[in-house]
């Protein structure tokens, strides 16, 4: 690899994928996220967000194409061994454990490396006191928002070099939207690299250091979140005519 | 799915207990008077109801803790992948059968390999091999045929309508390797306990200890063990049990292995409390066991205990007032009334939208 690949983390190099063979969803998606970047991408609904990050994590098969991460070949490998790498994902929906309670939640986060549960639970604690708070309460019995807590809170338990995350923000209020961007950025800050899919997109587009705009399988266009907010196009399709 | 015993369970203990007294009182009301000395087996004519159903109450919380068992690899294979497994009753079939064909002092025979033979080995010995080679044959079964289907992508009903054609091909062979007739684990009668006018019979109290010394040890490691948290992750939401790095495959073997073996050990004890055991034992209760499951609430592990409480309680408690060959057709009834008033089952769970 050049000196100016280097810090590339991951790539995703013409990338073909479905959930019904013949059926493509992702035709021929390419990107690239540098090591410490935020990442957002937004587009329309059904545009293959979420099948993008899940293609990523290895819960669709790719037929054709790859991901890299670090220069290793990632595709179509099993989630497990994509934790072990350093990637942590948050679904969309889902995502969390609803008969367990919030700490076997967590533990469930730690799964493959349990020698290290309790000194990342101080970490994780520290994000979201209210978690250890009630940690005996059955996930299943939160609000949304709090569900959302617990599921990036699980995904950050084995400390990994790469977030996705789908859709963070939906269904919280204002408020708790807003908390959910800081700490993205927050978390992105102490040097996790964060791909984030988001409908919000002008909160999105403000705090990420690059955007890509996906639609109908394919990333169509990318540049810095600030250039994206100006761009006419993005502002008519996701911004509404009143931002700017 | 797989819940602490929390509030919800009893709440459901008490609706239970409410249950099983209204069905009690229901039946001494009914059946009135001394019973009808040709419904029931040992006890003596002229015995009053209320003596004749806390008799059958308690062979039915006996039959329950043993059904239980049998059944509770059923609930944990629909809860971690769906399935409904209809051969689970030649497993619980086979633990007895192998465990009669190690210890018996008859001449005993395999398919195809000429000439008869006994081995003899003492009781406890050949039950702990059978349940051994039960858990191996779930190991097995995983591996040659329940995996490969998953990795396909094959729906649960079709994996559903494999385990149909499953049963029928080892309910035969079973036939073929032991005949038609009931087979007896041990000669000893084992005498009884008595306690005032009711009984239990030695055999069935060691089964039920036993038996219940085993669901212990599966609910502790459901709950206290990391390996049986993951298992309950599983039943939750598989895909994000794999996006947790847990590999979920091999716990899904590892827990048809458990599956097979409680089924196999659930078979020796069912035998061991039934004077015998025949090819078609576990055939015959596999609707019960289904019907424990569902009652229970599916894929809830403690599910099973409670429905087959329940279902193995009113099974023998109805033979005060019908038939005992309708025994199993009240248990069934019961189902359909409690999915009436609680779609969910017992100890089950609506899924919280949204
Ligand atoms: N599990 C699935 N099986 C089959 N098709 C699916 C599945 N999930 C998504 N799809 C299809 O893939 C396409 C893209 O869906 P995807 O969830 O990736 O969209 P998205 O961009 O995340 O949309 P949204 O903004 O609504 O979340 C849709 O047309 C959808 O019908
Ligand atoms: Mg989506």
């Amino acid at each position: 690899m050049t000196a100016a690949t280097q810090d590339v983390l991951i790539t995703a190099d013409d990338v073909w994928a479905g959930y019904i063979p013949g059926v493509s969803i992702l035709n021929g998606c390419s990107l690239e996220v540098k090591k410490g970047e935020l990442i957002g991408i937004i587009g329309p609904n059904g545009a293959g967000k979420s099948t993008f990050l899940k293609a990523l994590f290895g819960l669709v098969p790719v037929t054709e194409g790859k991901f890299v991460l670090d220069g290793d070949d990632i595709t179509n490998l099993r989630a497990d061994q994509l934790v072990k790498r350093g990637i942590g994902f948050v679904p969309q929906t889902n995502n969390v454990f609803p008969s367990l309670t919030i700490l076997e939640n967590l533990e469930m986060g730690a799964y493959q490396r349990p020698q290290a549960f309790k000194e990342r639970l101080d970490v994780i604690g520290d994000l979201f006191p209210v978690l250890i708070e009630r940690k005996n309460q059955r996930a299943g019995s939160l609000s949304g928002g709090e569900r959302q807590m617990v599921a990036m809170a699980r995904a950050l338990m084995m400390d990994p070099k790469v977030l996705l995350l789908d859709e963070p923000s939906a269904g919280l209020s204002p408020a708790r939207q807003d908390e959910t961007f800081v700490r993205t950025r927050d978390i992105n800050k102490h040097g996790v690299t964060v791909i984030m899919v988001e409908q919000n997109a002008r909160r999105c587009l403000q705090i990420c250091d690059r955007g890509y705009v996906l639609d109908q399988g394919t990333a169509a266009y990318t540049a810095t979140g600030q250039e994206l907010l100006k761009d006419p196009k993005v502002i008519e399709l996701y911004l509404g005519t009143l931002g700017a | 799915m797989f819940t602490r015993p929390d509030r919800r369970f009893y709440r459901a203990a008490a609706l239970l207990l409410v249950a099983a007294a209204a069905f009690v009182i229901a039946t001494l009301v009914i059946g009135g008077g001394p019973a009808d000395a040709e419904t029931v087996e040992p006890v003596a004519a002229g015995t009053s109801t209320a003596t004749l159903v806390i008799q059958n109450v308690i062979n039915g919380l006996a039959f329950g803790v043993l059904l239980a068992l049998a059944a509770v690899g059923l609930s944990l294979i629909f809860g971690t992948t769906g399935l409904s497994n209809f051969a689970h009753g030649e497993q619980v079939t086979f633990g007895a059968l192998l465990t009669f064909f190690l210890s018996t002092n008859e001449q005993v025979t395999i398919p195809l390999v000429p000439g008869s033979f006994t081995i003899g080995l003492p009781l406890w010995l050949a039950a702990i091999i059978a349940v051994i080679v039960s858990g191996g044959t779930g190991w097995l079964q995983d591996k040659l045929l329940w995996n490969p289907l998953r990795k396909r992508r094959v729906a649960v009903l079709q994996q559903m309508v494999v385990s149909i054609g499953l049963s029928l091909a080892l309910l035969n062979m079973l036939q073929w390797w032991m005949g038609a007739s009931r087979h007896r684990l041990t000669n000893a009668s084992g005498g009884r306990i008595t306690f005032g006018d009711f009984y239990i019979g030695t055999q069935t109290l060691m089964s039920v200890v036993i038996a219940s010394i085993a669901l212990l040890a599966v609910a502790l490691f459901l709950l206290k063990t990391r390996l049986g948290r993951a298992t309950r992750a599983i039943s939750d939401n598989p895909a994000l049990a794999a996006a947790s790095g847990i590999r979920v495959d091999s716990i899904i073997r590892l827990v048809w292995v458990m599956s097979a073996a409680l089924a196999g050990l659930g078979g020796i004890l069912l035998a061991l409390f039934d004077n015998g055991a025949g090819f078609d034992s576990g055939a015959r209760i596999l609707l019960l066991m289904f019907a424990a499951v569902t009652l229970g609430g599916l894929g809830q592990a403690f599910g099973a205990l409670v429905g087959a409480l329940v279902v193995g309680v009113v099974s023998e408690v109805s033979t005060v007032v019908i038939a005992p060959d309708m025994r199993y057709a009240s248990a069934l009834g019961i189902l359909i009334i409690v999915l009436l008033v609680r779609p969910q089952g017992i100890l089950g769970t609506k899924e919280r939208v949204g």
